[in-house]
Parts: structure tokens; C-alpha cells; sequence
């Protein structure tokens, strides 16, 4: 989907790059550097707009490969066509790997102390959550949502975007109190300046409009208020450490 | 050229009287009252109408005049359909006709009754379709950009096509979303694309041809003036700085302002040492000759994709006694800029919302970035995330009130370097965001300090763009798709209606036979309200 959006041809066939990337790293690599990123003399081809105009199809460089540029310094290559094409689709995979940035993978991020991350929790988190609430939390999630995760236990999702419920635990709540004193409690489903819904214990859905003289009055309670207040206070340091101590709870 | 079709070019019988010159360029000069000619209302960026007709005293009576929904026909689906069909557009208003785009898409309908006089579609080979913001126009013609980069010109008044020129390269994953700011017979064009490392530009375009008249690119050439300011030819060649917000410009000096994007590789900073000029700058040109006057770096060396495009609004003020022609911009990296706009020289910067990612200013008032900050390969937890603390939907200036209004977010992300060689390319990094709170805040020109501020209560996110009028009243929209008119002076709340959608775009106004709009987009539909008669 994100391919897609960010405008990006079809994906080449990955046994056409695997077949393009042996003969490319065997004959071309050298001057224009194993990953096409350039080297010795050769230039970057992951961005050559040559190459970009290719598109994959082999028509913009086979002419390159084979005549060489010698004026540049380039010697000529002897290739087949299917040879050609499949460096073609070898150079426009490693353009997509740039150009896709949903498809970047996010290096190893256990990188802190557990012991430094249990001494924080201790110190920051352990007026809420008790040590066993925590249990398995690392088998749960991979690092990456899980360092997400702990920093705000709600995440923003797009409308229609996949995913499990969430957790009660971390549904904001609502008070609403009506002029004759009535107050009615539930999950928040809503708010803005002008109206409040929110779902009672029985899953029945509630709204009211505020302002404007309504006589309404609302208390909402976010129940990870304490992980809001924590965002300005960690250092990079603080949040490695902490997960390193989570990751300790497979 | 490739021949394209216009779906719709019926002009219907009571369709508004021709006119001969169309609109002349110097209409623009004067402040948008029957007229709305160019993407801010007027060339100053300050969104501030005239119009009183609808005030604080009435706006407890203000109505819908209309609604119109645009009809694009399929598109692909997922994310390319949520944000094709977004109106971001801002309507121009010339002579009782209002022209707006969504990406591919030109439409012309009736400013008094919302009636559609034509539609335009054109057939894109691909690119982004993220948002377009809408069109210049110039006597009888329109120009829009397209996400496969073409300035397309058509018949403002029956929407034939004239003819269509590239003026950038879709291979090398360009994208084009600016309005095109007509300034005398130059047609000026921004572009954007940060996937793949190329270098940003503006180019003004003839009006009659389509052809260059100048190119300024982002970044200087080895031996120019900029280029200590990268590490080698490499790295400034890729060095991004896209132009993708319309600009700004003053007439009497004769100079046009333009907010720069961030440099690329986006997230990696590491094979682009150095402050990487002319990104995240607001550089001055000659509207003739495309030369650079003078520029200011907001980030320097940036690596959080805060780029600089936010409208540099231009208005005149009073700096410790004395009268000063300026130039403000509420930046996406958190900061608030303060500039003479005669030569660039910095007057203030002050933080309009908490943030993380620089250990202070140097003298020149510029944040210095903390290196701690960058994007790590196991993550740095910075404030703002990456969509910044505000992004391209415009802010106001009211000259009444003295203050800069912008919907500003509160937001945090944990930046990730991915790629830590020396050669890192496109992104090389990512964000994640983490929490978010938006809010409209009144900034005071004179010292950078919020004024007031009106957090938005659902924590959610989202930017809109902001109005002001002599009415004294401010126009904006929540993330929950409310348009609410505050009073500017002190945030108070005076009067809101539902949408359909969250407002996306510049809501902007005009007055026709006695009677004054105000036309705002949600979504797919456009919205204009009147005094209820």
C-alpha cells in the first residue's frame, strides 16, 4: 500500500534480481560498488537518472553495457539480453530498497542497561504498575512496538487501519454531569468543544452537546496522564535502559 | 505534449459574463474583497480579509449558503484515495467563479450557489498523490501542477485544455503539489519529492508558452556562495530542499519569499556535514531574474524533516519604537521567525510549542541542533515528531490584533537511523510517532510569546489552515470537524458548525452583489456559509 502511494513501479521478479545481482556484483561492482551505491570510479546507480528511466526494462543501459563509455572510461561489457535485463531488475530493486521507506528495517534497539531500567522503573513507574502486571510483555510485542509502546500504551491508528482492541486499562474516561445532578461514567468515545459521547458499563452510547448554556459538565480521566508527563523527562539513555529491562520479561 | 480531455466543459447558460482581460496581475496588488485571486487571498501570506459584513456582533447567524461535493471518479483505493479526494486546495475567486484542485482535478463552480460549470480531469502517468493546493491564474487562463509534474494550463472559463509542459522528472520520483504564484507574466513553480535524493527547485514559467524564464536551484554549485556549507558536489547534487508551499512577495521591493524544504537523506545527517544551505531556509529572489537576495536558515544541518515551507507572511510593524517591514513564519521545527524582510536580518525566534531537538540559539537566532537528538540507530525520543509542530496549512495574520495565528501540535516520536554508512540514501531513517495534542495559538510578532492558546480537547492530531477578517473574527477548524469562529483577540469561542470532515484546507472569503462568504474545504466536499437572510 505504502509502495503504491509513494508511486513506485511494480516489484521486479526476485529471482530476475537474484540472477542480476550475481552477474552485477561479479562484473560491474567493482567501479560502481557491490550494493550500485558506487566505487572505485564508477558512479552511484541507485539514483542515476539513466537508470531511473530504465525503469527495470533493460533498454536505457543495455546500450551503455554494451558500447561501454569510453570517454569515461567505461570498457564494454559482452551480455546477453536476458543478462541486461536482469541487472535491470537487479538496479531498479536497489532503487525501490531508497525510494520504499516502509521498507527499512529499524536496526537492533536493545541496546541499554536492565539493571539501569529497572532501577527507573522502580523510581517512575512502580507507583502504578506492579512488577507481575508486566509479565511476558516482551513476547508480546517486538522491541521496536514495544518501545512504542511503553512511552504511550495508545496508539494512533488511521481510520479502518488493522489491529488488536485496546486495552481497556488504557481507555480515557469520562464523567458527565447534567444540570439536574445526574452524572453518567463510561469510556470516552468523544470529545471537541461542543459535544461529549461516551459508552456506561453496559455498552449503551451516550451524548450530549456542552456550551451554549447546556449545563453540562465533563471530567475526563486519561489514565496514562503518568506516561505523558514522563515524555520530556527521559534521555535517550532512560528509554534504551528501560526497554533493555522489559525486554528481560519474554 | 499529450492530448488530454476534459470531462465536463459545459458552461451553462447563466454562467457568469466574459471578460476580456480575465484577471490582470494587478488585481492581486490589492487587498481580496469581491475577489480572492491567488492562493493566500492577496501576495503578503496573511490571510486577513477586509471584509466585515460577517462580525462578531452577527456570526451567531451565519448559515449555509451551499455545499458541493466533488466527484473524481475511481481511484486506486487505500491510502492514494484518502488523500486524493482531500480538498487542501485553496478556491481563487475571480469575477463569481471559484477554481480549485484536488490532485489530477480542476473544477470551476458558481461562488454564489456552489453550481458546477466544469470539471477538468487529467490523465497522470503516476507520482504522489499526496495534495494539490490549488491554482494560479492569469487574465483568461488557469495553471495548475499535477503529481506527475506537469504545469497544465486550461481556459479559465471554459476549462480546455491549452496545453501542458514538464517541469520535472516523475523517474526520479518528483511530485508536484504547489499553487503556481502568478507575479506579472511569471508563472513561478515549486516541486516537491524527498525519495530518492534530488535537488529541489523554483522556475518561473511564461504564461503564454509555458516555457523557463529562470530556474533557481536549492542548492549552490561547488564554488558557489552555500556550497562550504556541504561536505562535496555529491552531496549537494542530492541535497533535496523541495519548494513545495506556494510563496510570498512584496511588490514594493520586489522580492518574493519562499519557505525551503528539508535536505536529503531525509533522517541521515552524516554524509552531509555542514548546515546544508539552502535547505530549511526562507530565501528572498528577484521575481525577474530568479536571483537569490538573501537568505535565513531556520534548521540548520536538519535531520528531523522539519523543512522550512511554512508561508513566510509579510506585514509591516513596530520592532522597539521603530517601523519595520517584516516577515514572520511559525516553522515546523517548533520555532517562531521573525525577520526584516528587506534584507534577511533576524529580529526573533522563540519556541512556540515545548521541544527537544536543539540545545538553543546562536547569535544569529538560529537553533543549534542537539547532536543527542539526530535519529539513532536504536532511537531518540525527540519533541516534534516528524510531521513538526505545524506543517503546510496556513496561518493568519491579523494587523487588527498584532498576532500570528497558527494550529500548532504538541507531538513526540522516536527517531530510528537505518542506515549507518557513509553513502546513506532516500530516507536512510524513520519515525514513530508516539503522542500528539493539537492546539490554535495566538503568537505576539514582538516577542514570539503565545498570546493565548485553545487546545483542541480530543487528543487527537491535525493541522488546518486559519483565516482572519476585519470582522474580528478568526476562522479555523478542529480535528474533529468543527469550523468554529474564535474571537482573535482572546480565543473566546463565538460560533461553530459540524462537518462532514475534519477542515482541510485555507478557509478563505469573498463578497458578491452585497453579500460576504466564507468557502472552507472538509474532505471531499466544499463548504460556504453566509449570513442567513
Amino acid at each position: 500500500m505504502v509502495a503504491k502511494f509513494l508511486g513506485l513501479l511494480p516489484p521486479p521478479d526476485p529471482e530476475a534480481v537474484a540472477r542480476g545481482q550475481k552477474t552485477f556484483v561479479a562484473t560491474c561492482g567493482f567501479c560502481h560498488g557491490t550494493n550500485a551505491r558506487g566505487g572505485a570510479g564508477g558512479p552511484d546507480l541507485v539514483r542515476s537518472v539513466l537508470v531511473l528511466h530504465d525503469e527495470g526494462k533493460g533498454d536505457k543501459i543495455g546500450p551503455v553495457i554494451l558500447n561501454g563509455r569510453p570517454d569515461k572510461g567505461m570498457p564494454k561489457f559482452n551480455m546477453t539480453e536476458a543478462q541486461i535485463k536482469d541487472i535491470a531488475a537487479f538496479l531498479l530493486s536497489r532503487n525501490q530498497a531508497a525510494a520504499n521507506r516502509a521498507s527499512y528495517q529499524i536496526q537492533n534497539i536493545v541496546t541499554g542497561d536492565p539493571k539501569a531500567g529497572h532501577a527507573y522503573f522502580s523510581a517512575h513507574c512502580a507507583s502504578c504498575h506492579a512488577e507481575g502486571d508486566l509479565a511476558h510483555i516482551a513476547s508480546k510485542f517486538d522491541p521496536v512496538a514495544l518501545q512504542n509502546l511503553f512511552l504511550y500504551p495508545r496508539q494512533h491508528r488511521w481510520p479502518g487501519m488493522p489491529g488488536p482492541p485496546p486495552d481497556p486499562r488504557t481507555e480515557t474516561t469520562a464523567t458527565v454531569t447534567l444540570p439536574s445532578g445526574e452524572s453518567v461514567s463510561g469510556i470516552l468515545v468523544h470529545i471537541d468543544d461542543f459535544n461529549v459521547s461516551l459508552k456506561d458499563s453496559s455498552g449503551e452510547y451516550h451524548s450530549w452537546t456542552l456550551g451554549d448554556g447546556s449545563g453540562v459538565t465533563v471530567k475526563v480521566h486519561n489514565p496514562l496522564e503518568g506516561h505523558i508527563e514522563l515524555l520530556p523527562k527521559y534521555t535517550n539513555a532512560d528509554m534504551h535502559n528501560i526497554l533493555a529491562y522489559l525486554e528481560t520479561m519474554k | 505534449m499529450i492530448a488530454r480531455t476534459a470531462l465536463f466543459s459545459v458552461v451553462l447558460a447563466c454562467a457568469p459574463a466574459f471578460t476580456a482581460d480575465g484577471l490582470l496581475p494587478a488585481k492581486l496588488l490589492s487587498p481580496p474583497t469581491d475577489t480572492w485571486p491567488t492562493y493566500n487571498g492577496d501576495y503578503s501570506g496573511r490571510r486577513h480579509s477586509p471584509l466585515t459584513q460577517i462580525n462578531a456582533e452577527n456570526v451567531k447567524n451565519l448559515g449555509l449558503a451551499w455545499a458541493y461535493r466533488i466527484q473524481t471518479g475511481p481511484t486506486g483505493g487505500g491510502m492514494e484515495a484518502f488523500f486524493a479526494s482531500e480538498i487542501k486546495s485553496t478556491p481563487l475567486e475571480v469575477d463569481g467563479v471559484l477554481y480549485f484542485t484536488v490532485p489530477d482535478h480542476a473544477w470551476a463552480i458558481d461562488a454564489r450557489t456552489g453550481r458546477q460549470l466544469w470539471h477538468y480531469h487529467w490523465n497522470s502517468k503516476g507520482g504522489i498523490h499526496i495534495g494539490n493546493r490549488g491554482v494560479g491564474i492569469w487574465g483568461n487562463w488557469v495553471f495548475f501542477e499535477t503529481p506527475d509534474d506537469h504545469l497544465v494550463s486550461l481556459e479559465k472559463d471554459t476549462g480546455k485544455f491549452r496545453w501542458a509542459v514538464e517541469i520535472a522528472d516523475l523517474a526520479q520520483e518528483y511530485f508536484s503539489t504547489p499553487a503556481p504564484l502568478v507575479i506579472g507574466n511569471h508563472i513561478i513553480v515549486g516541486v516537491g519529492g524527498d525519495s530518492l535524493d534530488v535537488p529541489g527547485f523554483l522556475e518561473a514559467r511564461d504564461p503564454e508558452t509555458g516555457q523557463v524564464q529562470w530556474h533557481w536551484n536549492t542548492e549552490p554549485k561547488p564554488g558557489e556562495p552555500g556550497s562550504e556549507t556541504w561536505p562535496n558536489a555529491d552531496s549537494m547534487a542530492h541535497g533535496g530542499g523541495m519548494t513545495w508551499i506556494p510563496g510570498t512577495y512584496d511588490p514594493e521591493l520586489n522580492l518574493i519569499y519562499w519557505g525551503i524544504g528539508n535536505p536529503n537523506p531525509v533522517h541521515a545527517g552524516q554524509g552531509r556535514k555542514g548546515d546544508d544551505l539552502y535547505t530549511c531556509s526562507i530565501v528572498a529572489l528577484n521575481p525577474d531574474t530568479g536571483k537569490l537576495v538573501w537568505a535565513y536558515q531556520v534548521s540548520p544541518h536538519d535531520t528531523h524533516d522539519y523543512d522550512a515551507v511554512q508561508t513566510p507572511v509579510l506585514f509591516d510593524g513596530q520592532i522597539d519604537g521603530h517601523p519595520r517591514k517584516l516577515l514572520a513564519q511559525a516553522s515546523r521545527n517548533g520555532y517562531f521567525f521573525v525577520l526584516d524582510r528587506t534584507n534577511g536580518q533576524h529580529i526573533v525566534t522563540a519556541p512556540y510549542i515545548d521541544l527537544t531537538w536543539s540545545k538553543g540559539l546562536n547569535a544569529k537566532g538560529q537553533p543549534i541542533p542537539n547532536p543527542a537528538k539526530e535519529p539513532q540507530p536504536d532511537g531518540a525520543l525527540v519533541s516534534p515528531a516528524s510531521d513538526g509542530a505545524t506543517n503546510w496549512p496556513p496561518p493568519s495574520f491579523d494587523p487588527d490584533t498584532g498576532l500570528f495565528y497558527v494550529n500548532a501540535m504538541q507531538s513526540w516520536s522516536v527517531f530510528y537511523l537505518t542506515d549507518t554508512g557513509e553513502h546513506p540514501e532516500g530516507f536512510a531513517g524513520r519515525d514513530s510517532g508516539v503522542w500528539s495534542q493539537s492546539a490554535l495559538k495566538a503568537i505576539d510578532y514582538k516577542t514570539g510569546k503565545v498570546r493565548w492558546s485553545h487546545p483542541y480537547p480530543n487528543q487527537d492530531s491535525g493541522f488546518t489552515g486559519v483565516l482572519t477578517t476585519a470582522g474580528k473574527l478568526l476562522f479555523t477548524g478542529d480535528p474533529s470537524g468543527n469550523l468554529i469562529a474564535f474571537d482573535p483577540a482572546t480565543g473566546a469561542i463565538l460560533w461553530h458548525a459540524g462537518m462532514t470532515a475534519p477542515l482541510s484546507n485555507g478557509p478563505m472569503t469573498y463578497q458578491l452583489d452585497g453579500r460576504q462568504y466564507v468557502v472552507v474545504g472538509a474532505g471531499d466536499t466544499l463548504y460556504a456559509f453566509a449570513l442567513n437572510r
